[in-house]
């Protein structure tokens, strides 16, 4: 019953936020050249799936090459970092400083070193998702349980055997949890660093829309993207729950 | 003690690294820290420069208003949400798949709706340190121990009693560390809205620098804007720490 009430409810809200929205635009509460009722957006979405699709597509390919820059110098350095007591201490304060710094401020640099090319996009996004992925993973690998080493070592293993049989798979559900963090950081790493620069891509187009005054454009690609990154959350977020039951 | 001076070790050495590296390449692309502090002094000196402070009181300003306007919005409507567990139900999950959306994808629109001026950073931080704040208040009524609440209702405590003196100590630890989330995602999003396009604040003054292949002035901006968001963060920690304790 109260699952019901509550779907009537998100339901009504929604509609209701639609209906008075389009009231208002229509009746000249709200001006429609600034925000156009959402039937003209949803009319929109069409023309801008034509336009934004290719674009997303370069962003998301740029998305995955920074993201795997970033899992693999935010995995590789965290499972070392994590398991060498002195270094870490002495170099985690650095990363942590790093990791809370906005990192919008080094996409300047990283356009005049790069260029207004996509690789310039591929690095804001790497830079973006790094430190998120390497605090989490030094974390998980920090916390594994210090009798287990010790039982290893113990046992006479190799230094490969214990990150194989140990680290890793002790610290797997904060390593993954990382990677999931990290892909939405990369993801925003390349929009910013694209628009930011100019750079071909939907962080770009979406730009430009703004400044062409474009909204019901602009808006049709916003809630687009939207729909698509909490769809790809969601499913992360599922396989991030069947890779942690395998362990 | 000895932690400490590796650690200065290892600053000291990074920068002798970025030193040596740079010293020998283009000075527009890289740029040696030893060229920072003339940067700094060129920035609060020379004239045909926007001034500095100024600028930088402009982005504080901004921050602050953002995350003021985050804290009220977002308290307010967290409690209101607390109060009648069915909206808690109906909206949190909404509110969270907001949260889960990338923050940049509204920011252009942002810019359509309220122009280069400050009020689209205002509306660009608001929305950044809105989330943490309203869910940290959802997460932290949620967590309250049902028994404290209805030992202190048995014994005749009064519905804002509860309040002050049952859930409120209950959820500080939470509720401070989504203010403190808040804050951080508030500067963030009124620096990233002035670097992607405005007429005023610290970003303004970054583009502007930057556009004119002044690199080490860009460079010593950056680390400036660093330090401050650092010592906003670190102030906000300390809070949070305190706010943890007292919580228990």
């Amino acid at each position: 019953m109260e699952r019901v009430t509550v779907r009537v409810l998100q339901g009504a809200t929604l509609a209701a936020i639609g209906l008075v929205w389009e009231a208002a635009s229509r009746g000249g509460l709200l001006d429609p050249l600034f925000v156009p009722p959402p039937s003209a957006v949803a009319a929109a979405l069409g023309p801008v799936a034509a336009l934004a699709l290719p674009r997303l597509g370069e962003t998301l390919l740029k998305t995955l090459a920074g993201y795997a820059i970033a899992v693999g110098v935010g995995v590789g350095l965290g499972l070392v970092l994590g398991a060498a007591r002195t270094p870490r201490e002495v170099v985690m304060p650095y990363v942590t400083a790093l990791y809370s710094l906005p990192k919008i401020l080094l996409v300047p640099w990283v356009v005049l070193l790069l260029g207004v090319r996509p690789q310039a996009a591929v690095l804001g996004g790497a830079l973006f998702a790094v430190f998120p992925i390497l605090v989490q993973v030094v974390g998980g690998v920090r916390d594994v349980e210090p009798i287990l080493l010790t039982m290893a070592r113990a046992m006479g293993t190799t230094r490969w055997q214990l990150y194989g049989k140990v680290i890793v798979p002790a610290a797997l559900p904060a390593i993954l949890a990382s990677m999931r963090v990290g892909a939405v950081f990369a993801f925003v790493g390349v929009l910013l660093t694209e628009m930011f620069a100019g750079i071909r891509g939907m962080g770009f187009l979406m730009h430009q829309l703004a400044l062409a005054f474009n909204a019901p454009f602009l808006f049709a690609a916003t809630a687009m993207i939207s729909v698509f990154s909490v769809a790809t959350v969601l499913w992360l977020a599922h396989w991030n729950r069947r890779l942690g039951a395998w362990r | 003690m000895r932690l400490l001076l590796w650690r200065a070790a290892f600053l000291g050495a990074a920068l002798a690294a970025w030193e040596v590296i740079a010293r020998p390449l283009n000075p527009v692309l890289y740029v040696a820290p030893s060229s920072v502090p003339g940067a700094v002094l060129r920035l609060l000196s020379q004239p045909d420069l926007p001034p500095l402070a100024e600028h930088l009181g402009i982005t504080l300003r901004t921050i602050a208003a953002a995350y003021a306007l985050a804290v009220v919005v977002g308290l307010g409507l967290g409690f209101v949400m607390g109060f009648w567990p069915l909206l808690a139900q109906a909206y949190e999950p909404i509110i969270a798949g907001l949260y889960a959306v990338p923050s940049v994808v509204w920011y252009p629109s942002l810019m359509l709706l309220f122009g280069l001026g400050p009020a689209s950073k205002v509306a660009f931080g608001f929305l950044l340190g809105f989330f943490p704040v309203v869910l940290a208040v959802l997460a932290g009524m949620q967590q309250t121990d049902r028994h404290l609440v209805t030992v202190a209702r048995s014994m005749g405590a009064s519905r804002w009693a509860i309040y002050w003196k049952v859930m409120l100590p209950a959820m500080a630890g939470t509720l401070a560390s989504g203010l403190r989330s808040g804050l951080a995602l508030s500067t963030v999003g009124v620096l990233a809205g002035e670097l992607l396009g405005s007429r005023a604040g610290v970003g303004f003054l970054i583009n502007h620098v930057y556009n004119l292949l002044r690199t080490p002035e860009y460079v010593a901006l950056a680390v400036l804007v660093a330090a401050v968001v650092l010592v906003i963060d670190v102030a906000a920690g300390r809070i949070e720490a305190r706010a943890k304790q007292w919580s228990g």
